[in-house]
């Protein structure tokens, strides 16, 4: 296997305050990689290097060996990288098929004057087929505003699969959803890696889904990474178990 | 008033007002379009109406270029001017991470600087009169009479509205600048070039403005001070609801009807102060305007 993904050495400043500390992770190609760490440890921080909404203050990322820290957020698409967001980002006044339709956007033709011709017939069977998988076909036209949560999120990682991405980020899909849609969640984001070999890096803080599915797991606890292994492994680390349940002295006072 | 001359005054004044509501529905399309894209509220709109009506006019009548190369020349020149304000000035505005009332400014910095220009070249001294291509005469529909000027305007002003909503809706081009209205980190997401885009509308919202001004400056008495029209695209822009494009088209009918009625069943004095009324009464009855949807409850 080889890596997908490498940072090396992320650091990002904001102001006085380090936000990434010289944070280093390899994602390789088919992996379920998770992210995880305490509120505020830096993982949204992360993600939005890597899907070039912050500019690293040093440090490199490269996505299969081009280093891509100096490349602008839209380009992202185009190289197959999507992502999700915490605070869903979806066009709300549109309806659920037409979301999924524009994260094709990219993928479409690319020539000045092919983009003043009508969409083609096979975005619209690509995007009919993503919303069979996910379980969003009976809100087909339902506006995206109109949906419950749970569907929202569902529909932020339709769009993203619209990408046709090798590289999937997903930023705390399961934050907000009941257990029986942890469930199916688990199922797809399982479903995808598998089947369509996408790659897959998440921030979560649900452990009973990162337990689950994940190949790999990063730990960061204020803009450091303390520990990275397997799930078994990076349970029983004693830093992990520190940094999400304090010291023993810390836990007496 | 008997009931024949009222019928007169009736159809009269809402075929007059299609023509001018014509104009104002194309800059109020203009103003919206870059609102809904940008977030600036463009107050330099009715100074690159002014400014496009003067450069067709310099072309036309002191360089003596023919009309069929001038119209096409001033729209093209125009529009990549329009961009380029958008790309060398409110991108570097935007950087400096300053309040957004700054890009607001920078527009007012550009409505003095299109001023200054035409009056330092001395054409804006004394009123100008544009050259019509249009022969005399006029169409007689029912009892209203529309110039051939009119049916020209009217008729060019509808078909690029249609050329613009076709655009706008079955473009990819199209779709990206809608897309970049209703959700700017989304758009870049899924792979919208955001600069290009926005760089693009302030381009297609300065050739709306040139064509607008072409359309109507013959019927005009060219100034310096032309560009106080837009007040009256702005107010159709906010019977609209200010970010439907179908809003702004149908404000600016009402804008131009009203006016036409006013003037002639009320004074033409009263034709000022009518617009404003029709504003209030909007934004009394429906704050959102026309157009602007529900008014929504956001999550704080």
């Amino acid at each position: 296997m080889s890596a997908i993904l490498a940072i090396e050495d992320v650091t990002v400043r904001f102001g006085g305050l380090t936000a990434v500390n010289k944070f280093s992770m390899a994602v390789q190609k088919g992996a379920i990689h998770a992210l995880i760490g305490p509120n505020g440890a830096g993982k949204s921080t992360v993600f939005n290097c890597i899907s070039r909404i912050y500019q690293p203050s040093e440090g490199r990322i490269t996505l299969n060996g081009e280093d891509i820290s100096k490349l602008k957020s839209h380009s992202m698409a185009g190289r197959g990288v999507a992502r999700s967001f915490q605070n869903l980002e979806l066009f709300n006044e549109l309806t659920v098929l037409e979301n999924v339709m524009l994260g094709a956007y990219s993928r479409c033709d690319t020539t000045f004057l092919q983009r003043l011709t009508p969409r083609p017939k096979q975005t619209l069977e690509q995007a009919e087929e993503i919303l069979e998988s996910t379980g969003l076909k009976n809100y087909r036209n339902t506006k995206a505003s109109g949906l419950d949560f749970g569907h929202q999120k569902l529909l932020e990682v339709a769009r993203a699969l619209a990408i046709s991405p090798q590289l999937l980020l997903l930023d705390e899909p399961a934050a907000g959803l009941r257990s029986r849609e942890i469930e199916r969640l688990d199922e797809l984001l399982t479903s995808l890696n598998k089947t369509k070999g996408i790659t897959i890096l998440l921030v979560e803080h649900v452990m009973q889904l990162v337990m689950s599915i994940s190949d790999r797991i990063s730990v960061l606890s204020f803009g450091e990474k303390i520990a990275e292994g397997t799930p078994t492994e990076v349970k029983n680390h004693p830093r992990v178990i520190e940094a999400y349940l304090g010291t023993k002295e810390a836990g007496r006072g | 008033m008997e009931l024949e001359v009222l019928s007169l005054f009736l159809q009269q004044g809402i075929a007059s007002g299609l023509v001018t509501g014509s104009i104002y529905a194309l800059l109020a399309l203009a103003i919206v379009i870059v609102f809904r894209t940008t977030d600036v509220a463009n107050f330099a709109e009715g100074e690159v109406y002014m400014a496009s009506a003067y450069l067709a006019f310099f072309l036309i009548a002191i360089v003596s270029m023919p009309f069929w190369i001038a119209v096409p020349a001033t729209v093209f020149a125009v529009l990549i001017g329009a961009s380029l304000f958008q790309r060398v000035v409110l991108t570097q505005v935007a950087a400096a991470k300053g309040v957004s009332v700054n890009l607001v400014i920078a527009t007012l910095g550009l409505s003095y600087v299109l001023k200054g220009i035409v009056r330092a070249t001395g054409f804006g001294d004394t009123p100008r009169s544009f050259p019509s291509v249009m022969g005399e005469g006029s169409v007689t529909l029912g009892s209203a009479s529309l110039t051939y000027l009119d049916l020209t305007i009217l008729g060019a002003a509808l078909a690029i509205m249609a050329v613009f909503f076709w655009m706008f809706n079955y473009t990819k081009i199209g779709r990206a600048m809608r897309a970049v209205g209703m959700n700017r980190r989304a758009s870049q997401l899924v792979g919208i070039n955001l600069g290009h885009v926005q760089m693009l509308v302030w381009g297609l919202s300065g050739a709306i403005s040139a064509v607008a001004a072409i359309l109507i400056a013959p019927k005009l008495l060219m100034t310096a001070d032309m560009g106080v029209v837009v007040t009256l695209a702005f107010a159709a822009a906010i019977i609209g609801g200010f970010t439907s494009l179908p809003g702004a088209v149908v404000g600016g009918f009402i804008i131009g009807i009203t006016e036409n009625l006013v003037g002639l069943f009320v004074s033409s004095r009263a034709i000022n102060v009518a617009p404003f009324v029709v504003i209030m009464l909007v934004l009394i009855f429906m704050p959102q305007g026309l157009f602007g949807g529900k008014v929504r409850v956001r999550k704080v």
